[in-house]
Formats: C-alpha cells, sequence, structure tokens
C-alpha cells in the first residue's frame, strides 16, 4: 500500500532535523529571557555560577537549545542548559521550561518549585492560570507570549518593560 | 507569503529603530535563509548562530506553521460545539466511550442494558439512532444496517484520546450524509505524545476488572510509534424486578499507531486496532460475538500557513454474530481527500472528494431477514466549502454544499450557510442555515420478518427515499469574565419524509412496510456554562431543552405518531464539579437529571457519578470511581415489556507512567 511503501522509503531518507519550527523559535525566546530578566543576587551561588536553563519533562527542542546558548553570557554568567526528569532534580535553576508532558503534574510542579527564583515557562492551557509565569501562545501561527507579572514578582524576578511591552499581560488568575 | 513577512520585518526595524550594519546582516541572513529553498512556501529558519540575535519582536514575526492545521478557537465558530478534553475523560472517571460521552451535555446518552447505548444529538434518539455520525481519528464507525453505531464494538484506550469534539446540529456539507443532527469526531494522540509505558488496572462491582498497557517509542529521530492492548469484563445490567439480565461480556482490544513528521510539511500516520468480544445472551441462543479490525492511513501535507492537504485511506472489518437473530460481516474501503487554500485575501477555500465501498454479508435467521443478504455499495462525494471574511477577524460567512451519490437515491445535495459575528474578543453570535438528509440503510430497504415469504410482520421498503431536514440555528457565546464562559445554542429543525410503518392491506394491521410517511418538526436550545470558581475549583453545567412533533403525513397509513422514531426526554440538566485538593488529591462529582421519555414511559431520574483520586507520586494514581450513586438500579431507556436497570457501581483502578 502507498503509505507501507512512503514510510519504507522514508526511513532510507537523510534524517530531517526532528526539532519543530515552533520549538526553534521558542529556544530563542528562552535565550532572549535570560537577557531581559533580573534574578535576586541570591539566585546564584557565587559572581560567575551559571546561569541554568532547564528543561523539565520531554524535551521539545533537542541540540537547537544547545545550539542558541553556546558561548553566550549573560552579567558574567556563562548560560548552561540542563534537563530534568523529575521536579526533585531541579538544583539552581533560573529558567525553566515546563513540558507539554507534565500538564497533568503542574500543580504539583508549582508547589514544589514556589518560592524558587525561576522563570517557569510553559506553553499549555492554564500554565500562567495556575501560576506559571510566561506562557507561549501560537496565534495566526506566530508566537506570542502571555505573562504573569504577578507570579514573577513572588518569585522575586524582575521582568524588563522591552519584554513586558510585546507581551500580553495577565492578571493573577488569568491565561 | 515569505517576501511579505520579510518586508514586514525591515520596515518595522526601519521605522523603531537606528539602522546599522548588524541589522542588515540579520536581514541579509534572514533573506538567504528564506529563500535558499526557492518554490517552497514554506519559511527556513536562519541558523542558531543568527537566531540568538534577533529581537523578541522579530522572533515574533516569525511564522511557525504547523504541519497539523490548528484547531479553530472554539470561541469562533459557528456551530454548537463542545470539546471533551483528555483530562475531562481522566477525572470523569468514565470507563468507556459511551460514558464518556456523557461529559457531553448537548448530546442525549442513555444506557440500554449492560452493553447497548442510545446516544443522539438533538432528538431522534434509540438503539439505533440513526442521524448522528460518529468518526474515530476520521474512520466513521458506522454500520450501513441502520445507518448507526453498534456501541459495543467501538472502544480505544481512554488515555490515548487527545479530545473528544461533539457537534450538535447538522455537519453534513463537510462530514456528508449521516451527520443529520451531530457530529461526534473522536480524536486520538500522536504517538509522539504518548511515549513511555503507561500500565493500568483495576475492577469493580459492575466493570468487574480491567487492565491497559501502552508503550511508546521513537523509531528513528521523527518516527513514533506506540502500541497498547486493553481488556475489560463488564458486569449484566438487571431486569426491573433486580434479577440479572444475563449480559455480561468480557472484550480485547489492540493496536498500533506510527506517526512520521517526515518533513515540517509531511506528517504520515499509520494506526490499526483489532478486538474481539464475547456477550452473554439469556436462553440456548449462544453468546454474541464481536470481533473486527481496521487499518488506516493518512498523509498530512502542509503546502503554506493557508493551504494543505489530507489523504486518508481505510479499511474497515467488523463481524458481528447475535445467535437467533442475524449474523453480519461488513468491509468498508473508504478514500478521502481535502484541500484547503486561500483565494485572495478573503476567501478560504475547503474541497474534498470520497469514495466509499462497502461489503456486507447477512446471515439471516427465521426471526428477521435482511435481502439480499449479500450486498456491495458505493458512495461518491465531493463537497466545497467557502468561508470568507467580510469583516476581517469579525464577521465570517462560510457557505458550502455536498454533493453525494449512492446506490439507493441517486445524487443528494447537502448546503449550508453559517455567519459568524464576532462582536468582541469575547462575544460571538452565530447563526446557520443547512440542509441534510439520511440516506437509506438496509434496515429501511431490506429487512424483512419473519425471515422467509411471505413475510407476513414487515416489509423492507423498496422505494425508500432520503430522510430531508432543514435546520435552523442560532447561538451566542460570551466570556463576561476570564473564569465565566457561557454558551447558548437554539434551533428549528424541520424534517420531511421520516421513515413510517405503513399497512399493507388497512385496516388489516399486519403486514407493515418501511415508508417515508412521517414529518415533523424539533426545537430546543442547549446551555453550558463553565466557571473556574478558583484555582483548584472548576464547575460546569449543561442544560438542554427538546421538543419534538412527529406525524403522519397526509394518506400515510402511519399511526406511531413517531414513537418508533424519537424516544427523547425533553430537558436535561447536568453539573461537574472538580477539584484539586491538597496532599495530591482529586475529588470529582457529575450530577445529571434526564426527565422523562414519554413514549417509552421511562420516568425521570437523577444520578450521581463520583471520583476521588490520589497522586502519593507523580507516576502512580490511584483512583476510586462511584458510578449510579442514588439508586440500586435505575431504567434509562427501553419499553417496559424489554427494558433493563443499570445498576450503582463501584470500581478501583491503579495507573503507572513511566
Amino acid at each position: 500500500m502507498i503509505f507501507t511503501g512512503l514510510i519504507l522509503g522514508g526511513l532510507n531518507l537523510t534524517a530531517q532535523t526532528d526539532i519543530s519550527k515552533e520549538y526553534k523559535v521558542k529556544a530563542a525566546f528562552l535565550y532572549n529571557f535570560s537577557q531581559f530578566v533580573d534574578w535576586p543576587a541570591e539566585a546564584f551561588p557565587e559572581v560567575r555560577a551559571p546561569l541554568v536553563i532547564g528543561v523539565l519533562g520531554e524535551d521539545p527542542f533537542g541540540a537547537y537549545l544547545d545550539e542558541i546558548v553556546r558561548g553566550e553570557k549573560v552579567n558574567n554568567h556563562p548560560l548552561v542548559v540542563q534537563r530534568y526528569r523529575r521536579v526533585e532534580e531541579i538544583k539552581t535553576c533560573h529558567i525553566l521550561y515546563v513540558s507539554q508532558s507534565e500538564t497533568n503534574q503542574l500543580e504539583q510542579i508549582f508547589t514544589s518549585l514556589k518560592g524558587r527564583n525561576i522563570l517557569m515557562v510553559g506553553d499549555v492551557d492554564g500554565f500562567t492560570l495556575r501560576g506559571g509565569m510566561i506562557r507561549f501562545v501560537t496565534e495566526k501561527n506566530k508566537i506570542r507570549f502571555r505573562i504573569n507579572v504577578e507570579a514573577a514578582k513572588a518569585a522575586k524576578l524582575t521582568i524588563s518593560s522591552k519584554l513586558l511591552r510585546p507581551a500580553e499581560i495577565v492578571a493573577p488568575g488569568k491565561d | 507569503m515569505k517576501s511579505r513577512a520579510t518586508q514586514r520585518c525591515t520596515t518595522r526595524r526601519k521605522s523603531r529603530r537606528a539602522w546599522s550594519p548588524a541589522h542588515a546582516f540579520m536581514v541579509l541572513g534572514l533573506v538567504i535563509f528564506a529563500s535558499d529553498a526557492p518554490g517552497q512556501t514554506q519559511e527556513t529558519l536562519p541558523p542558531p548562530s543568527v537566531m540568538k540575535k534577533l529581537s523578541v519582536d522579530e522572533l515574533m514575526d516569525i511564522d511557525v506553521t504547523s504541519v497539523s492545521k490548528r484547531p479553530e478557537k472554539l470561541s469562533g465558530t459557528a456551530s454548537a460545539i463542545q470539546v471533551i478534553t483528555q483530562e475531562d475523560i481522566r477525572r470523569s472517571g468514565a470507563a468507556s466511550l459511551p460514558e464518556a460521552l456523557r461529559l457531553a451535555s448537548n448530546l442525549e446518552v442513555a444506557q440500554v442494558d449492560s452493553r447497548q447505548w442510545a446516544i443522539s444529538a438533538r432528538g431522534f434518539s434509540s438503539t439505533t439512532a440513526n442521524k448522528l455520525l460518529v468518526l474515530v481519528d476520521g474512520r466513521t464507525v458506522y454500520t450501513p444496517l441502520f445507518s448507526g453505531v453498534f456501541w459495543d464494538a467501538q472502544d480505544t484506550l481512554l488515555e490515548d484520546v487527545d479530545r473528544i469534539e461533539v457537534i450538535s446540529g447538522p455537519g453534513a456539507t463537510l462530514w456528508g450524509a449521516n451527520a443529520v443532527n451531530g457530529v461526534v469526531n473522536i480524536i486520538t494522540k500522536s504517538a509522539k505524545d504518548t511515549q513511555g509505558l503507561l500500565v493500568l488496572g483495576g475492577g469493580g462491582t459492575e466493570l468487574r476488572d480491567f487492565g491497559g498497557i501502552r508503550y511508546g517509542g521513537t523509531l528513528s529521530s521523527n518516527l513514533y510509534y506506540r502500541v497498547y492492548g486493553k481488556y475489560f469484563d463488564r458486569d449484566s445490567a438487571v431486569v426491573p424486578s433486580g434479577r440479572d439480565a444475563t449480559n455480561d461480556w468480557y472484550k480485547g482490544q489492540g493496536g498500533f499507531r506510527l506517526d512520521w513528521d517526515a518533513t515540517e510539511a509531511n506528517l504520515l500516520t499509520l494506526q490499526g486496532d483489532i478486538y474481539d468480544g464475547r456477550i452473554a445472551q439469556p436462553g440456548t441462543a449462544g453468546d454474541i460475538a464481536v470481533a473486527g479490525g481496521n487499518v488506516l492511513g493518512r498523509w498530512s501535507h502542509t503546502v503554506s500557513e493557508a493551504s494543505d492537504f489530507k489523504l486518508q485511506l481505510y479499511y474497515d472489518r467488523t463481524h458481528r454474530d447475535i445467535p437467533g437473530t442475524f449474523a453480519e460481516d461488513l468491509d468498508t474501503y473508504d478514500l478521502d481527500f481535502q484541500h484547503r487554500f486561500p483565494i485572495g485575501e478573503r476567501n478560504d477555500i475547503v474541497w474534498g472528494l470520497g469514495y466509499r465501498l462497502i461489503e456486507d454479508d447477512v446471515g439471516n435467521t427465521a426471526a428477521l431477514a435482511f435481502l439480499p443478504a449479500r450486498l456491495s455499495r458505493q458512495w461518491f462525494s465531493g463537497f466545497v466549502q467557502d468561508e470568507i471574511a467580510l469583516v476581517r477577524d469579525r464577521l465570517h460567512l462560510t457557505l458550502g454544499t455536498k454533493l453525494e451519490h449512492n446506490d439507493y437515491t441517486g445524487f443528494e445535495v447537502q448546503p449550508s450557510g453559517r455567519l459568524a459575528w464576532n462582536v468582541t474578543q469575547h462575544q460571538t453570535v452565530w447563526g446557520a442555515v443547512s440542509r441534510a438528509v439520511r440516506t437509506p440503510s438496509r434496515i429501511d430497504n431490506d429487512f424483512f420478518a419473519p425471515g422467509n415469504p411471505p413475510f407476513t410482520l414487515l416489509q423492507g421498503g423498496t422505494n425508500f427515499v432520503s430522510e430531508e431536514l432543514l435546520a435552523y440555528e442560532l447561538g451566542y457565546r460570551i466570556q463576561p469574565h476570564p473564569r465565566l464562559s457561557l454558551s447558548l445554542a437554539a434551533y428549528y429543525n424541520d424534517y420531511d419524509n421520516l421513515r413510517s410503518v405503513e399497512k399493507v392491506n388497512p385496516p388489516a394491521p399486519f403486514p407493515i412496510v418501511i415508508a417515508n410517511g412521517q414529518e415533523g418538526e424539533s426545537y430546543g436550545a442547549e446551555l453550558t456554562a463553565e466557571y473556574r470558581v478558583t484555582d483548584w475549583w472548576r464547575l460546569r453545567a449543561g442544560y438542554t431543552e427538546l421538543r419534538i412533533h412527529v406525524r403522519a403525513k397526509p394518506g400515510s397509513t402511519d399511526t406511531s405518531n413517531g414513537s418508533g422514531e424519537s424516544h427523547d426526554p425533553n430537558h436535561q440538566v447536568t453539573v461537574r464539579s472538580s477539584w484539586d485538593l491538597p496532599g495530591h488529591l482529586e475529588f470529582d462529582a457529575g450530577f445529571r437529571y434526564v426527565s422523562q421519555i414519554e413514549n417509552q414511559k421511562v420516568p425521570a431520574y437523577e444520578e450521581l457519578e463520583a471520583r476521588l483520586a490520589w497522586r502519593p507520586i507523580p507516576k502512580l494514581e490511584l483512583s476510586i470511581v462511584g458510578q449510579n450513586l442514588l439508586h440500586n438500579h435505575h431504567p434509562e431507556f427501553g419499553a417496559l415489556a424489554s427494558r433493563q436497570e443499570i445498576e450503582r457501581s463501584v470500581y478501583g483502578k491503579v495507573t503507572w507512567r513511566f
């Protein structure tokens, strides 16, 4: 049948980039966020400690995120990417992308990270409503984002107006 | 498209910032990378080194068209649609597709016995309800015997369901004949989204024991698969006295799905299921056997942001043997093509072609017969629909029609017009006028009783024509507050050529022949509300009002007055509450009130469902579910002589995810 033919035929093709365009752009956004957010001093164990971008759950970025941050620094903090399978594994982390695979555990993730200076970013429905700080939204095939400023404040994070201006600001309890 | 985006990018940059060589480089980069695939409308992204230098504004300007067409925002659509999500199903404790459909308040869902359900939208409910179209991943689960669904044959691992879209009202223009009063679209997750191992199991009083396992993995960097298997064993319903009705049953099912993101623009899916079940029958007749399988392939191709096409092919085989009544083997082959593209700035066209071949082989008995016993039938269809942006993002008019050819009645035309006005971002008013038909099925033409001539009881209607509907709909949706959304749909349906049973030799009551001797109208309203009281408490409510008047047409000798076609409650109320409690606990409750079914003398009833779940660790979920808690047993459907009742039940469930 044609479908089997197409699938078998396709296996011999050179592997295409497996990261969708959407997540490549989102990876670039995560890097951008590191430039426009201020963390309190206590978020870094030492002056030159790395700024950690974490991915919790199934990783949609693959190596692309590593390529984006390679060699980059923010205020003398080199950028590094870390991946976590469980929330318990998160130690030092500054930006945490919460994967769609964690949708059912959002409440638990937010509860256990409460009070930490982590900018939590995600793209599932209700992400900012339930306590996340930045939610990606795809509108007319372009990426937009919503920011819950109150949640960021509660985590002692200051978000630059350069990031707030193009974003949609959502009230606490809104998504 | 691409050049427009780049231009926009450039002008923006000029207007907002001073021009610099760095910017020039980036624009050059974008242009080069955007143009390195000539002839392709998909933009290619610059490499990471350029990407990370783009500003937030520039990133926001990049088109990220996904391969699959994004689902339309519910708030803007011009039809009465409700969506049941995976989370809704999980939290309801529903253990079968019909139970999950109870979550859509715009459906009538009545359990008839341990395996049979009467499910319909906007009336005409029966176990052989024939005006609702049900699809599982684009495959019509339809028996040409009566144009309805054998619910005991339709199942999937509920954990794999992504969502169920329930549209009440005609959907014939897009979906075709049979989508007269509604469409149910059951959509399972991509294999990409079901990676890892899932194991579940449990048991209880009615759902005696059940288990399921699914494993999802990756074959190559963008080829995902899953395989699953499930099993359940259900207890009998009871007769009104409380005695066992001897229809306990069990069923096993397995299947697979492959999703290959071949390129950003090409998505291929291959999936299939196989199942086998046995249902006890009272007396000596022997068990009912239900078995079958299907395989479906789909190729989705994205041409550009506004254009894509889809080619789908499936084969479905079902086997049903009801000893003493009839047996059926059915093979369905279906080929479907759909293409979407824009014309100018204002017109979004969707058109498609379809072909279906059904081969049916019925094993007749002394009691009843479908004649001829073996039959092969073909359907050809085409449709075109234009969504016209009269005022962009504000006022949309959708005009379309389906043209279908079937072996019974030849060509059928099913046009519709829909208008949606987004008054504000949070308020939509919509209206629609549609024509839909229910084309004849074997039960209308080929059904005889007893099973041998001279058929002294019932004779098929060889002149049976399609049942026709002209539907008028009006709807309003509003989100007055971020936590509250309300939706109201009202309709007036005008039916003609409804099925009747006419006397052949009046006044002699028998034999009767099936004909189109009835007409009628129905009207009603569906109201739904969702309120997120707090972050941890969500409330949903639904109310439906339905009135149906069916009568014999002039000259008809039908005496049923619609009672053979329509067994519907006039009101239904549902309320659901979902609580997230401390200590990783969830508590959900659902209440429903269904008014009496007058012509069957089924009394009104209210029932309660409840679920308590605990997740001590993220991988593990323990839950206990109670269904139909308010009565020892209660009837939901059926004439008194053959009526069965549904018992209170409780089951426990353990789910492990790795």
